[in-house]
């Protein structure tokens, strides 16, 4: 949207002129139809390659940890809940980081488009308000964002930001009326023999490229445990086994930090449900602890601290 | 050089008689994409679609293949040797990008100084049967780097698309000797000869993306300690995507699995975007941070690369940039290093 | 032999379930509780099967959700994780913050389809030498039962 982003680009020109930050986070244009990329500004005439579209899909709080710099970051509002998480680790301090705080409709999943056109590339794209343009060598076709949208976006109950140093734009409207944990249940209801054949069908498409991990602000560990070889923990290889363990570890190392931004399953070049096992612990988390992550500067993360009458029955 | 045609609607069958003979491997519809498998009916194999998601260097080059067992007994240490190709195989419907990558790859795993048995022995029992390019992707740049929609290069034999019919180019003895044998190749006709050139002709006018690759090397050349380097990296997530989707890439590490007694050595992929491919045993890194690691990759493709083998070490294909989270395009960063 | 294998796991193969097949458990017992009561059942001659292999820690919380899928991956039948009984942990909390990992773990293991009866975990107190072996009997036939361990099995290939 145009506004959205001339509001963006006189925002970080102020903050840098200003020097209230030596470094700006945002989006620029991809090189693909329908695809925006990271952008790194450092100067006002830089701030002109901003823009916002809803093409702007990946977590920019990845880029956050060990600066020496004072960081504008534009961010949405899974962007900014995965900031809350990395404070409260510690990762960074709220002093650091101007949040530059942009509501949001939710983001265009190219890939579920891609599969609508069944193989025929799109050359072209132009967003309006509620439809997008697509252009291609032999036909023009308009679809409707909203049919459009990452699966963590249709669940998405944070379209606002929760902390934010300067909002551009009013705030929309939440997601109401729909139950995030839909599709966990349906998963659930499926006989164990199904769920596993299910789980294991989609990541025996894994190719280990680590692109679920590099892509979650959350994951930062020095040493991540499939790189540990003395001892090791899981092969290298593309085995089944030790890929099945990758994910569930993985996942449940997520568990009170993840805050479904899907930046996981948007990097996967495979396309794997990784937020079937993620959302799974979401509910969990909210359900036993109540607890929900990114929401709260000062509640405690789930998993480091404890209720006395928390649930065991499943303990003998 | 030989030509001869097949019928499209006599593919199928084609390729059915062939899997009696020879591990066949075709593309094939995978979920939402497009994967090299070995076929057992010659309806599963995918005749038109751009291009597969991973690339077929993993027939020749697995991700994960077992260099030898061991196991220790009451009498010692006993080996066990891998297991050689015993059937010949077909490779069906590879686009000539990825052919052309197998003469890349020829370079490294065939040389006069090293000679890699898994590869040769798969290279040599495998028949490559390219289909060539009608219409190109957006993001295809293959005659940028010696290549093209219709090159021959690393193919036996080259498949072109006419309409109902493909003509078939012999591009080296052995495919010739194949057409030989298979009476499903018919003698073509110079009005399908003609329609052959137009397409190829065609095709090479619809690579709109183009990159001006004979002086990055010079450039390149100059540039170790530019400040370039200190920005193209900022956004890269330092993920194995574009190492592990390109069809030229062939790092490895070898990895020992061992259960008790007995033990497999295996060769995997690895790449050099991951902060532990050059770190060392005494705890030194000498690409410590993404900075190195980025410059390291374009530096290997476009000028360590044709320093040792006299070409770049990219083929054109679009992977990299169409499957690359965070949009960090090789076009536009060669092009950047043009304008320096 | 002289000849020096680094990386070497302990643990068997993954087995077929053939003619006088046993199950094989991994229990990780907390030391000042769970391993006590396990010392106490030996020490009062009590019996319980021989199927399980027991690994002493320093408290539940010390149990890593890896060393349980690992334990699956190669060749563990079942699994039983047993600490003090909520309020009585020797470090004070660490069986409160490991109930919280459990609950977690448990549910995705779960979910995914992974048998319920493959890993178990309890609360076992020093002085309870007698409900060990019976948990001990409980768990050897829950995992008899369901046979070798077949999800998370590594396999050879």
């Amino acid at each position: 949207m145009p506004d959205t982003s001339v509001m963006i680009r006189d925002t970080a020109k102020k903050l840098l002129d200003e020097k209230r930050v030596d470094l700006i986070i945002g989006f620029e244009r991809g090189t693909l139809p329908l695809c925006s990329s990271p952008c790194f500004t450092r100067r006002s005439e830089e701030a002109e390659r901003l823009i916002w579209n809803a093409s702007c899909e990946n977590n920019l709080a990845k880029y956050l940890r060990r600066r020496e710099e004072k960081v504008g970051i534009v961010a949405k509002g899974c962007d900014i809940r995965s900031i809350i998480g990395l404070i409260k680790e510690q990762q960074i301090d709220r002093e650091q980081v101007f949040i530059i705080g942009v509501p949001c409709n939710g983001m265009i999943d190219r890939r579920k488009i891609e599969a609508k056109l069944d193989g025929k590339e799109i050359l072209e794209a132009e967003e309006e308000d509620e439809t997008v343009i697509l252009k291609g060598r032999d036909f023009t076709e308009a679809i409707k964002k909203e049919e459009f949208l990452h699966n963590s976006c249709k669940t998405c109950n944070h379209r606002n930001p929760v902390i934010y140093d300067v909002l551009i734009g009013d705030k929309v409207e939440e997601n109401q009326g729909f139950d995030e944990y839909k599709e966990v249940k349906e998963f659930e209801a499926q006989s164990a023999d199904r769920r596993w054949q299910s789980f294991t069908n989609e990541v025996s498409k894994c190719i280990r490229c680590y692109a679920c991990r590099n892509a979650c602000p959350l994951c930062y560990c020095q040493e991540c445990f499939v790189d540990s070889s003395q001892p090791q923990w899981i092969g290298k290889t593309t085995n089944l086994s030790d890929t099945s363990i990758f994910h569930i570890v993985r996942a449940f190392h997520t568990a009170g930090r993840c805050v479904d931004c899907g930046a996981c399953e948007r990097a996967c070049p495979m396309g794997i449900d990784i937020r079937k096992l993620t959302k799974k612990i979401e509910k969990d988390v909210k359900e036993l602890f109540h607890y929900e992550a990114g929401v709260s500067l000062e509640d405690i993360p789930p998993l480091a601290t404890f209720n006395p009458d928390d649930p065991q029955e499943f303990i003998k | 050089m030989k030509e001869m045609k097949i019928a499209k609607n006599e593919v199928v069958s084609f390729l059915d008689s062939l899997i009696r003979e020879y591990k066949v491997f075709a593309p094939v519809k995978r979920d939402s994409f497009v994967v090299f498998q070995e076929i057992h009916s010659g309806s599963e194999a995918l005749l038109d679609y751009a291009n597969s998601k991973k690339p077929p260097k993993e027939i020749f080059f697995p991700q994960s293949e077992v260099m030898f067992a061991y196991s220790l007994h009451g009498e010692g240490l006993g080996i066990e040797e891998p297991a050689f190709e015993e059937k010949p195989r077909v490779i069906f419907g590879i686009r000539p990008c990825d052919a052309r990558s197998l003469v890349i790859l020829d370079d490294i795993f065939n040389s006069e100084m090293y000679k890699d048995v898994y590869y040769i022995d798969k290279r040599e029992k495998t028949l490559v049967i390219a289909t060539g390019c009608n219409q190109p992707n957006s993001t295809c740049f293959c005659t940028s780097l010696g290549g093209g929609p219709f090159s021959r290069d690393g193919s036996d034999l080259l498949l072109v698309d006419i309409g109902q019919e493909y003509v078939v180019q012999a591009v080296t003895e052995k495919g010739e000797q194949f057409l030989k044998k298979h009476s499903e190749f018919k003698d073509v006709d110079e009005h399908s000869l003609s329609l052959m050139r137009n397409v190829i002709e065609t095709a090479g006018a619809l690579i709109k993306s183009k990159v001006e690759t004979e002086e990055i090397k010079e450039k390149l050349d100059r540039m170790f300690d530019d400040p370039f380097w200190d920005l193209v990296h900022e956004k890269c997530l330092g993920c194995a995507i574009c190492t592990y989707l390109c069809p030229t890439c062939h790092c490895f590490d070898i990895a020992d699995e061992a259960t008790d007694h007995r033990g497999k050595r295996i060769r995997i992929w690895d790449s050099c975007a991951f902060p532990m491919f050059t770190l060392e045993a005494s705890g030194v890194n000498p690409r410590p941070t993404n900075k190195e690691r980025t410059r390291q990759r374009i530096m290997h493709k476009f000028k360590y690369f044709v320093d040792n083998h006299g070409m770049a070490a990219c083929v054109g294909c679009g992977r990299c940039i169409k499957e690359c989270p965070v949009n960090l395009d090789i076009r536009a960063v060669l092009n950047s290093i043009l304008n320096r | 032999m002289g000849l020096k294998i680094t990386g070497v796991n302990q643990m068997q193969e993954p087995r077929e379930k053939v003619d006088g097949w046993e199950p094989k458990i991994i229990a990780f017992l907390c030391n000042w509780c769970s391993y006590a009561g396990a010392d106490l059942a030996g020490v009062s001659r009590l019996q319980y099967p021989p199927n399980t292999r027991i690994i002493r820690v320093p408290c539940s919380s010390r149990i890593n959700p890896l060393l349980i899928l690992r334990a699956l991956q190669h060749g563990a039948d079942g699994i039983l994780v047993s600490g003090c009984h909520p309020g009585d942990c020797h470090y004070i909390s660490g069986n409160y913050v490991a109930r919280r990992k459990f609950a977690i773990l448990n549910n995705l293991l779960d979910y995914l389809g992974i048998e319920k009866g493959r890993v178990h975990f309890a609360w076992v107190s020093a002085a309870e030498g007698k409900r060990f072996a019976e948990l001990i009997k409980e768990t050897t036939e829950e995992v008899r039962a369901l046979g070798p361990a077949k999800e998370l099995v590594k396999k050879q290939d």
